[in-house]
C-alpha cells in the first residue's frame, strides 16, 4: 500500500513539475504581452485580445485580428513556430505578409523564448469567435506582396544583440524599448511610406497629437529628466513636470504602469543614453509681437488659474509649462487639440486621480487658439516656432470628427 | 456584568462597520469628456425678437433715465439693456418655463417676488399698454419716448411711487420688474445682450469670469490691475 502511494508520487511529479513550469512559462507570457501592449491594439467590442478595432494607418485603417485560440477566427491553428515567425518577420503561416500596422519591425528583436512564452499565454484566452475583416486598405496596398517592397526598404530583421560595453540594465531597457515596448513607433517620425524617418526618437505628429522628442535635448527631449522622473511617468502616468493623455495614456494604462520597476528602470537607464538630437528652435519671439500680446491676454485670462501666471503649475495637478517638452516640440498638434477640446489624463494606482483640463474651443476661435500656443511656446524662457491659425483649423476639423 | 457585555457587543459592531468602510481607490469617477462645453448661446444684436418697434422704443427711453449716459459711461440704452430684455423674454425667462404655474395663485409677500399667473413675457406686454396709455393720455397723445427727459422721470417717479395709474396694469409693480431687468441686463455677462463692453462691470472694477486670486490674496492692500474679462473674452484677444 504504501509502495503504490509512492509510486502515484514518483508518476505524479513530472507532470506536477511541468504544470509549474507551464504556469511559469504562462506567466511571463502575460508580462510580455503587457510590454508589447497587445491588448490595446487587439481588443474590440467582442472583447480582450478578440480583435476588430480599426488600427490608424496614413492609407487606411488596418483591423487588428482575434488573437484568442479559437480555430476558425483566432490563431487557434498557429503553432508555436508561426506565431514566432509573424513576431518575427511579419508573416502568417500561410506567407501572406502583415502590414506594419502590427509593429512586428520592433518585435523581431523579441527572442524566441520570449515569443513562445507570449503565445504560451495566448493559448490559455478563452477562445472568443469573432470574423475581422482583414482587407480594408485601397489598392494598391490591399495587395499584401506590397508588403515585401516596403519591408526591403524599411525592415530589417534580426533578435536583439546585446552590447558588451553596456550594462546588463542598459542592454535590458534597449531590448524592451527597441522591441516589445516600439515605443519609437510613436517617437521616432514617419515617412511618407510610414517607415522610420531619419531624425530617429525625435518626435512626429501622431494620429493629431504630437509623439515628443525622447532624447537627450534639453528643450525638447529628456534632458532634463532624470532616471526617476522618467520611471514615476511610466509607472503612474504623471510626474513633478507633465501627465501622459492621448497615445501615451494608452500606453502606460495598458502597458508600463503594470511593468516591473526594474524593467521601468532599465527603460529610462536605455533612454537617458540616447544622444541629444532635435532642430534647433527660432529665437523666443519678443513680448511685443502681436501674437504674443495678444497670447498674453489670452493666458492670463484662460490659463493663469491652473498653470499660474510663470507657468509653474501645481505639483501633482496641473503640468508645469515653463520648459515644459511637450510644450516646445516642433509640430503644435498635441497643443492645440488639448486648448480645443481639453484633456484627461491617465487614472493609474499610482496616480488615481486623473485630472482634467476643460474645453476651449468653444470659446477661442482658431486665431487666438494659435495665439496662446505661441505665447506659452514662447514665455518664461521657452523656445519653439510659432502657431498657424491654419493649423488651428485643421485640428478642430479632426477633433470635431474623433475626439480621442 | 450586562454593562460589559453591552460595551463589547458596541465595539465589536464598531468595528463590524469600521473594517468594510476602508478607503477605496476609485478610478476615472469624475465624469469627463472632450469638447465638453455648456456655454450660453450669444445673443447678437439684431432686430427685435419679442418687442413691437414701439415697444422696444419706450424700453429704450426709460433704460436711458433708469441708466443715463454720463462722464462714466455709456447709458442703458446704449448698453444693451433693452436687447437683454427683449431676448429674455423671448426665452424661457418670458414665459416661466422654468417656475411652478398651476393655480392657485396667492397674493404673495414683497420679499417673494413675482407671483402672479401672468408670466414675464405677458406683464411686459400688458404693462407697456398701460404705460403707453397713462402717457397719451396725460401729455396730449406722447408715448413715453416722445417726452422731454424732465416728463419721463416724472412719469417714471409716479410709477415708482404708485401714483401712476392705469386699468392695464399695476404700473408700481411694473417699474420694480422693469428697474430689476435693467439691472440684470446692465450687469450680466454681455454674452445676453447687456453690458456692452463689459461697461458696468467696469464702473464696479468687477473682474468677470476670473475664479482665480491667489495671486492677489498674496499680496494685499495692492490695487487690482486686470481689466475684466467676459465668456467671449475682452478686446485685448483680437489683433
Ligand atoms: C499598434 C497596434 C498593435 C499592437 C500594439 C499589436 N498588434 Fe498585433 N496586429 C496589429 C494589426 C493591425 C494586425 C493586422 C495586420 C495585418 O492585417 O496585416 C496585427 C496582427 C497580428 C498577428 C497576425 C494575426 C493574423 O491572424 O494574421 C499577430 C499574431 C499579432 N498581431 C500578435 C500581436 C502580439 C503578440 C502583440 C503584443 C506583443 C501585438 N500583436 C501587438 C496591431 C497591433
Ligand atoms: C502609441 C504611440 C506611443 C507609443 C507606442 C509610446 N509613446 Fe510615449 N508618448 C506618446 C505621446 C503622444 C506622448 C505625449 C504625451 C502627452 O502629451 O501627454 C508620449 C510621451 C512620452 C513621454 C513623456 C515625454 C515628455 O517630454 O513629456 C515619455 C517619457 C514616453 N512617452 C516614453 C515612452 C516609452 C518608454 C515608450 C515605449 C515603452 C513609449 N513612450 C511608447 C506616444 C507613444
Ligand atoms: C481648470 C484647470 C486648467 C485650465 C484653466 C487650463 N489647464 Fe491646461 N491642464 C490642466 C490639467 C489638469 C492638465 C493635465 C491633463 C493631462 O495632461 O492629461 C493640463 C495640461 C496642459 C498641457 C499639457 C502639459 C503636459 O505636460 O502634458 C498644456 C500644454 C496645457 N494644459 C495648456 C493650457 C492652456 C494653454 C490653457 C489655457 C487656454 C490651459 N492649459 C488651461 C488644467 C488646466
Amino acid at each position: 500500500m504504501r509502495a503504490l502511494l509512492l509510486l502515484a508520487l514518483l508518476l505524479a511529479a513530472p507532470r506536477a513539475m511541468a504544470d509549474s513550469a507551464d504556469i511559469t512559462k504562462i506567466l511571463r507570457g502575460r508580462y510580455l504581452a503587457t510590454v508589447g501592449d497587445c491588448i490595446a491594439c487587439h481588443t474590440g467590442p467582442n472583447g480582450q485580445y478578440a480583435g476588430g478595432r480599426g488600427i490608424e494607418t496614413p492609407f487606411g485603417l488596418i483591423n487588428a485580428p482575434n488573437l484568442t485560440p479559437d480555430s476558425d477566427t483566432g490563431i487557434g491553428q498557429w503553432s508555436e513556430a508561426d506565431f514566432a515567425r509573424a513576431m518575427h518577420e511579419g508573416v502568417r503561416p500561410n506567407g501572406d505578409r502583415l502590414y506594419p500596422a502590427f509593429p512586428y519591425p520592433w518585435y523581431t528583436k523579441v527572442t524566441r523564448e520570449d515569443t513562445d512564452a507570449i503565445f504560451a499565454f495566448l493559448r490559455t484566452l478563452p477562445a472568443v469567435r469573432n470574423t475581422v475583416d482583414r482587407d480594408t486598405l485601397p489598392f494598391p496596398f490591399s495587395v499584401r506582396t506590397v508588403m515585401r517592397g516596403w519591408n526591403l526598404l524599411f525592415f530589417s530583421p534580426g533578435y536583439y544583440e546585446p552590447r558588451a560595453d553596456r550594462s546588463a540594465e542598459w542592454n535590458r531597457g534597449a531590448y524592451l524599448v527597441e522591441g516589445l515596448g516600439h515605443c519609437s513607433a510613436c517617437h521616432t517620425a514617419r515617412n511618407a511610406l510610414g517607415g522610420d524617418s531619419s531624425a530617429a526618437w525625435q518626435g512626429g505628429p501622431l494620429q493629431g497629437w504630437f509623439a515628443p522628442n525622447l532624447t537627450n535635448d534639453a528643450r525638447q527631449g529628456v534632458g532634463n529628466w532624470s532616471v526617476e522622473d522618467i520611471v514615476a511617468y511610466l509607472r503612474t502616468g504623471a510626474n513633478a513636470r507633465s501627465r501622459a493623455s492621448g497615445p501615451m495614456a494608452e500606453v502606460v494604462g495598458y502597458s508600463t504602469s503594470l511593468m516591473n520597476e526594474a524593467d521601468l528602470r532599465a527603460i529610462a537607464v536605455y533612454l537617458k543614453d540616447l544622444p541629444a538630437a532635435a532642430p534647433t528652435p527660432p529665437a523666443a519671439l519678443a513680448t511685443s509681437d502681436p501674437a504674443m500680446r495678444t497670447g498674453e491676454a489670452l493666458y492670463v485670462d484662460n490659463c493663469m488659474a491652473c498653470h499660474r501666471r510663470d507657468g509653474q503649475g501645481v505639483e501633482g495637478i496641473f503640468p508645469i509649462l515653463a520648459g515644459s517638452q511637450v510644450v516646445q516640440q516642433p509640430g503644435t498638434d498635441t497643443l492645440m487639440r488639448i486648448i480645443i477640446s481639453g484633456v484627461r489624463s491617465v487614472a493609474t494606482d499610482g496616480a488615481p486621480t486623473s485630472p482634467g483640463m476643460p474645453a476651449f474651443g468653444w470659446r477661442l476661435n482658431d486665431q487666438q487658439v494659435a495665439d496662446v500656443v505661441t505665447y506659452i511656446r514662447n514665455s518664461w524662457g521657452n523656445q519653439a516656432p510659432a502657431a498657424s491659425a491654419a493649423d488651428a483649423t485643421r485640428l478642430r476639423g479632426l477633433v470635431a470628427a474623433a475626439p480621442h | 456584568m450586562p454593562s460589559t457585555r453591552r460595551r463589547l457587543l458596541a465595539a465589536s459592531a464598531l468595528f463590524g462597520l469600521a473594517i468594510p468602510a476602508t478607503a477605496r481607490t476609485l478610478k476615472e469617477a469624475l465624469p469627463w469628456s472632450p469638447n465638453e462645453a455648456y456655454p450660453p448661446e450669444r445673443v447678437v444684436p439684431g432686430p427685435w425678437v419679442f418687442f413691437t418697434a414701439g415697444e422696444a422704443a419706450t424700453v429704450e427711453a426709460i433704460a436711458d433715465r433708469v441708466i443715463p449716459a454720463d462722464e462714466l459711461g455709456p447709458g442703458g440704452k446704449e448698453a444693451g439693456c433693452a436687447v437683454f430684455i427683449d431676448r429674455q423674454l423671448a426665452g424661457p425667462y418670458g414665459t416661466s418655463a422654468w417656475l411652478y404655474m398651476r393655480p392657485p395663485f396667492a397674493r404673495g409677500t414683497p420679499s417673494q417676488g413675482l407671483q402672479d399667473e401672468d408670466p414675464p413675457a405677458v406683464q411686459y406686454r400688458k404693462g407697456l399698454g398701460a404705460l403707453t396709455s397713462y402717457c397719451t393720455g396725460r401729455y396730449g397723445g406722447r408715448r413715453f419716448e416722445a417726452l422731454t427727459p424732465q416728463q419721463q422721470d416724472e412719469v417714471l417717479t409716479a410709477m415708482e411711487k404708485g401714483e401712476a395709474k392705469d386699468p392695464g396694469a399695476d404700473l408700481r409693480g411694473f417699474f420694480e420688474q422693469l428697474l430689476n431687468n435693467m439691472t440684470e441686463g446692465f450687469f450680466a455677462d454681455p454674452i445676453y445682450g447687456g453690458n456692452k463692453d463689459m461697461c458696468g462691470w467696469r464702473l464696479l472694477g468687477f473682474p468677470g469670469t476670473r475664479y482665480d486670486y491667489r495671486e492677489v490674496i498674496a499680496a494685499p492692500n495692492q490695487k487690482y490691475t486686470l481689466p475684466p474679462v467676459a465668456l467671449t473674452g475682452r478686446p485685448e484677444w483680437m489683433r
